[in-house]
């Protein structure tokens, strides 16, 4: 890109090395240029190990590079533009106040009026002519400068609505501190945390009167956001629960999250959605999402929303170009920063380390950030500097991929002020954290649990098909076996049911089909696990979430590889398949034992794999000793083996087949993990930690089933043993339909409703 | 001469739904504004089952606002308005007290005592300008013309040009479609007057409310066989200020119209208006009963929606 006609941001209007890069250049240069290329791989590495940048952002979404020079301030430089920035967060607020109020800017032709009532970022709804509430339109405030060839600063654009950059400013400091030692040692940069620390507070001191210990959510579009990591971040670092429309109601006049335990209080509300998507009932003919009731719950002060909703109408181009206007009007002040002319003067230029360890000047534009803590706007000290694409939109959004420089304010002696004196602050309640699981995750983290058990009661079935099948010549017991393994696969969802019957050919056929077809089965478990897991990354340990991307990431490259192997359909390929599938189910099981705090997420996830174990396990028996009495055994013995339970048997019965010992190794016995009533136990118990001894009736819900998997075995060692026996199918049948009704009621009771809007028909 | 009218109103709004609902927020614009024209003897609002919050609140427009929240599980939510109105008939001015219609548009727009005024001159949700329907309007504001004028002559010509055809059109159907193909019903003529008259640059507004009814000829009164109305405000410049048109009947609204509120369209004053946490599939039925209480004008023919 040629830069010539940019001013280059090493030299002052002397042609002077500026101050701050005296010291720096000479770290730099004696590192050398190839061990910066040395560095610059480094930080890239680093953030892909460690950042939430990385780690969270989408597969397909850019990644950010963070180049390793950053971008110095002198204290006296970074001064004067952190008051002109104040100046213009100020004025926004006032213009804000007023036009959602009095609008004496626009009865005095200060700003036009198409430039706010045709503005779509104006929510009138939310204008109160003569509001009480002077609960501020602005928290946050973040501005995109340059540098223009006259060494002038210029405001591109301001930032009201749902400032983005945070995260990379937090990411960026951590990376350059652990691969750029050095250079903290050659100047003093300012931190960057004190930034977030005042932010905390400020959220907290937002809260309505009488808010004790109040809650605080972070609200996020979703998972699917591209800027869903820097809210995770952002939840993590200001203490908020991160949360989605879906978690949040209404109630009482007053914002409720809603968790496992109940309704808890929400007092102040971080906004990173857009405004006009908060409130679908008020707010209507954007979109279906938001929180029915927000507007009327703020309304009632008894919640605060930062920034405000309509606080992005100070984005729009009308405020812009009459800012200056604004604040002579208002403040009787010229502006200290003005706004960048349109077309915009080249921006200035720093060197970034190039490819071939070369250094190349490139242009650059800053986003700073402001914070208003109750009585002033607060600058944070440090920022995010960005090289400007040929391909970046016009729209002076941040893009979702670039390179970055970290922004360091260079503390220039000992008598410089390092930030605001300290505020006598109130004593701060202990601080709630993310402690209430929303019900949206456990749902997430129940259906994580029910599609890993799905796979693997799947892949089961398919490696005791495949051993029959590999078999020559087969044993008299087999076909009966293979008959009812069918039927297994059939209701596993394996094969189709009109295939069950068929011969051995065509269930061999339907078996390379399941696990080779991208849209086959166990494709399909497949993808319904990676969406669970995506959607999870911020809940799951790095090292868990990673396990399950790469064992996902690694079956379905198996699979490509099985559609082009040869002899394709061979039995020896399925198996291997179904094996393959048993390994990652068993590792993600094995995360979860060994990693996984017991908790929350966790026993969702517990839960769900229980209640899908149980389900497979009662339809498999009954369909095991669905038999003439005459081969029954052969039923026991096909029971046994679905249950894992073969050596145990053996180890407690030697060769001895009966069903009354059979039934309780497989059915009764709370021991036997891969036995029905190992999983009625365990996900009673885990039903019980769920309720807290309050919700006394779901946690009781499956004492049935766990009696009768007792009374099925009592009654096969009584008198009329053969009649159990032949009764032994319905009544396993029966504890299936009641799994199935508990899984309903789990649904009801824990997981979130979703909002449906309805209006009236005009005549 | 023109002696006031005294009306009573009753607005019936019934939802049922296929399963009951666990919360329930309703957004109401039903109670009629206190207006020079309009005085408010009575309105109440009787909603079933009662709900557990009601709240009230003011509009940008000046419009009264209610909130209504259901947080108990419930199978039908029903809202009655029974409202006594007192409509003082307004009346025209002459075509030469007025301003040439192209004066009122240079104030509406660089006025900026006006504002709240042109807020009324822009696009909104329902009703964006289109070149043919601002040509259309066009057609009755020649050169110099009084705004009255152009006003009534295009508030006929929707009347002649536009069939009244109930089921012709949705909730979302543009001014442009019902420009195309000629029909609609109160609501789209509304729209369609509005995008016209803003297209070519004067302040226009959608009124939401009531029209009275007239039975055929030997037939009794029906009750609840009235439906909500919609006509247009239009703007005549600082002296004359808003008239009301009612271009679905070829009126001037004088006294036979009862005005609930106003807004850029029907998005903003929509009567009832909701959100609903579960529910199923569910249906909504809506009665209105406009009845004189005072002075009777059973002379004037019957009108339509």
């Amino acid at each position: 890109m040629a830069v010539t006609e940019g001013r280059d941001e090493l030299i002052d209007d002397d042609g002077r090395l500026r101050g701050p890069w005296r010291r720096m250049l000479g770290s730099l240069l004696g590192m050398g240029t190839a061990a910066l290329g040395e560095r610059l791989t480094e930080l890239d590495r680093a953030f892909a190990a460690d950042s939430a940048v990385s780690v969270l952002a989408r597969a397909d979404h850019g990644q950010w590079h963070c180049d390793p020079i950053p971008y110095l301030f002198a204290e006296s430089e970074f001064t004067p533009i952190a008051a002109g920035l104040a100046q213009r967060a100020r004025v926004l607020e006032a213009a804000l106040r007023d036009l959602y109020g009095p609008r004496k800017l626009l009865a005095d032709g200060i700003v036009p009026a198409e430039g706010v009532y045709a503005d779509p970022s104006y929510l009138r709804i939310c204008r109160t002519p003569d509001a009480a509430d002077q609960s501020p339109h602005l928290q946050l405030y973040a501005a995109d400068l340059m540098r223009a060839p006259d060494g002038r600063w210029h405001v591109l654009s301001d930032w009201v609505g749902e400032p983005t950059g945070l995260a990379h400013v937090l990411e960026n400091r951590l990376m350059m501190a652990r691969v750029l030692p050095e250079l903290f040692r050659s100047v003093e940069a300012s931190p960057v945390r004190p930034f977030f620390d005042l932010w905390s507070d400020a959220l907290q001191r937002l809260a309505p009167d009488g808010a004790g210990n109040p809650g605080l959510a972070l609200l996020t579009p979703g998972h699917a956001d591209p800027r869903w990591f820097e809210h995770v971040v952002l939840a993590r670092e200001l203490g908020c629960t991160l949360v989605e429309d879906g978690d949040l109601t209404v109630r009482d006049g007053a914002l409720w999250l809603k968790t496992l335990r109940g309704l808890q209080p929400v007092h102040v509300l971080l906004r990173r959605t857009r405004g006009r998507s908060l409130d679908p009932l008020e707010l209507h003919g954007e979109t279906e999402r938001g929180v029915p009731g927000l507007l009327c719950a703020m309304r009632n002060g008894t919640v605060r929303v930062v920034n405000s909703p309509g606080a992005a109408l100070a984005e729009a181009p009308g405020i812009f170009a009459a800012l200056p206007a604004i604040a002579e009007h208002l403040f009787g002040e010229p502006l200290l920063l003005p706004s960048a002319p349109s077309p915009h003067p080249p921006p200035s230029y720093i060197p970034c380390v190039g490819t071939g360890d070369t250094l190349e000047p490139r242009p650059v534009i800053l986003r700073l950030f402001l914070l208003f803590d109750g009585s002033a706007w607060r600058p944070l000290r440090g920022g995010l500097a960005r090289i400007v694409e040929a391909a970046d939109n016009d729209d002076g959004g941040l893009p979702v991929q670039g390179l970055a420089k970290d922004v360091w304010v260079i503390v220039e002696d000992e008598g410089d002020i390092v930030g605001p004196p300290n505020l006598a602050m109130p004593a701060l309640p202990i601080r709630r954290l993310a402690g209430d699981l929303p019900s949206r995750v456990a749902d997430n983290f129940y259906w994580l649990g029910r599609y890993l058990e799905r796979l693997d009661t799947a892949a089961r079935l398919t490696r005791a098909m495949v051993a029959r099948l590999a078999r020559t010549p087969l044993l008299p017991r087999d076909l009966p076996e293979m008959r009812t393994l069918a039927g297994c696969l059939s209701d596993a969802g394996v094969i189709h049911a009109e295939v069950a019957t068929s011969g051995e050919t065509i269930l061999a056929d339907a078996l390379w089909r399941a696990v080779s077809r991208g849209d086959g089965p166990y494709a399909r478990a497949e993808k319904h696990l990676a969406a669970l897991t995506d959607t999870l990354r911020d809940r799951l340990t790095g090292e868990m979430h990673a396990a399950c991307v790469d064992g996902l990431a690694g079956l379905a490259a198996n699979r490509k590889r099985l559609r082009t192997a040869r002899p394709a359909g061979a039995i020896g390929l399925i198996g291997e398949m179904a094996r393959q599938a048993l390994q990652f189910s068993a590792l993600v099981a094995g995360y979860t034992a060994e990693n996984m705090v017991r908790g929350g997420g966790r026993l969702f996830l517990d839960l769900g794999r229980r209640i899908e174990r149980a389900q497979a396990v009662a339809a498999q028996l009954a369909r095991a000793l669905d038999q003439p009495p005459e081969r029954l055994v052969t039923g026991l013995q096909l029971a046994l083996e679905l249950c894992d339970s073969v050596l145990t048997y053996r180890g407690r019965y030697l060769t001895v087949l009966q069903p009354a010992p059979v039934l309780d190794l497989v059915v009764a016995d709370d021991g036997n993990p891969r036995g029905l009533g190992y999983q009625l136990v365990t996900a009673r118990a885990v039903l019980g930690i769920l309720s807290g001894g309050e919700n006394i009736g779901i946690a009781h819900a499956l004492d049935p089933a766990i009696a009768e998997t007792r009374t099925i075995v009592s009654d096969l060692l009584a008198d009329d043993g053969d009649a159990a026996a032949a009764d032994l199918p319905r009544r396993l049948r029966a504890i299936e339909t009641q799994l199935v009704a508990l899984s309903d009621a789990v649904v009801r009771q824990y997981f979130a409703l979703v909002p449906v809007r309805w209006t009236d028909v005009p005549s | 001469m023109l002696r006031h009218v005294l009306y009573s109103v009753r607005h019936r709004t019934s939802y049922r739904y296929g399963r009951p609902v666990d919360l329930g927020v309703h957004l109401l614009h039903l109670s009629p504004r206190t207006l020079p024209s309009q005085r408010v003897l009575r309105a109440d609002l009787v909603p079933t089952p009662a709900p557990d919050r009601v709240e009230q609140g003011t509009d940008t427009f000046g419009n009264a606002v209610t909130w209504m929240f259901l947080e108990a599980p419930h199978a039908a939510f029903e809202v009655r308005l029974e409202a006594v109105v007192e409509v003082r008939p307004r009346a025209a001015p002459p075509p030469a007290a007025t301003l040439g219609w192209r004066d009122v548009a240079a104030i509406a727009r660089e006025r900026p005592e006006w504002h709240a005024t042109a807020e009324f001159l822009f696009d909104s949700p329902m009703v964006a300008v289109a070149p043919e329907i601002t040509a259309y309007a066009a057609l009755s504001f020649g050169d110099g013309r009084s705004v009255i004028a152009g006003l009534l002559d295009l508030n006929s010509r929707i009347r002649r040009d536009f069939a009244f055809r109930p089921g012709s059109t949705t909730l979302s159907s543009t001014p442009r479609t019902v420009f195309a193909q000629r029909s609609g019903v109160c609501q789209d003529f509304a729209h369609l007057m509005i995008a016209g008259l803003r297209g070519i640059g004067l302040p226009a507004r959608y009124v939401s409310g009531y029209v009275r009814t007239y039975p055929a000829p030997g037939q009794p009164r029906r009750r609840g066989a009235d439906q909500s109305h919609a006509w247009v405000g239009a703007w005549m410049g600082p002296e004359h200020g808003w008239i009301d048109l009612d271009p679905t009947n070829d009126l001037i609204v004088a006294d036979e119209h009862v005005t609930l509120g106003w807004g850029r369209d029907y998005g903003d004053v929509s009567p009832v208006r909701g959100v609903i946490l579960g529910g199923g599939a569910h249906s909504v039925e809506a009665a209105v009963d406009l009845e004189p209480l005072a002075a009777d004008a059973s002379s004037i023919p019957a009108v339509g929606h």
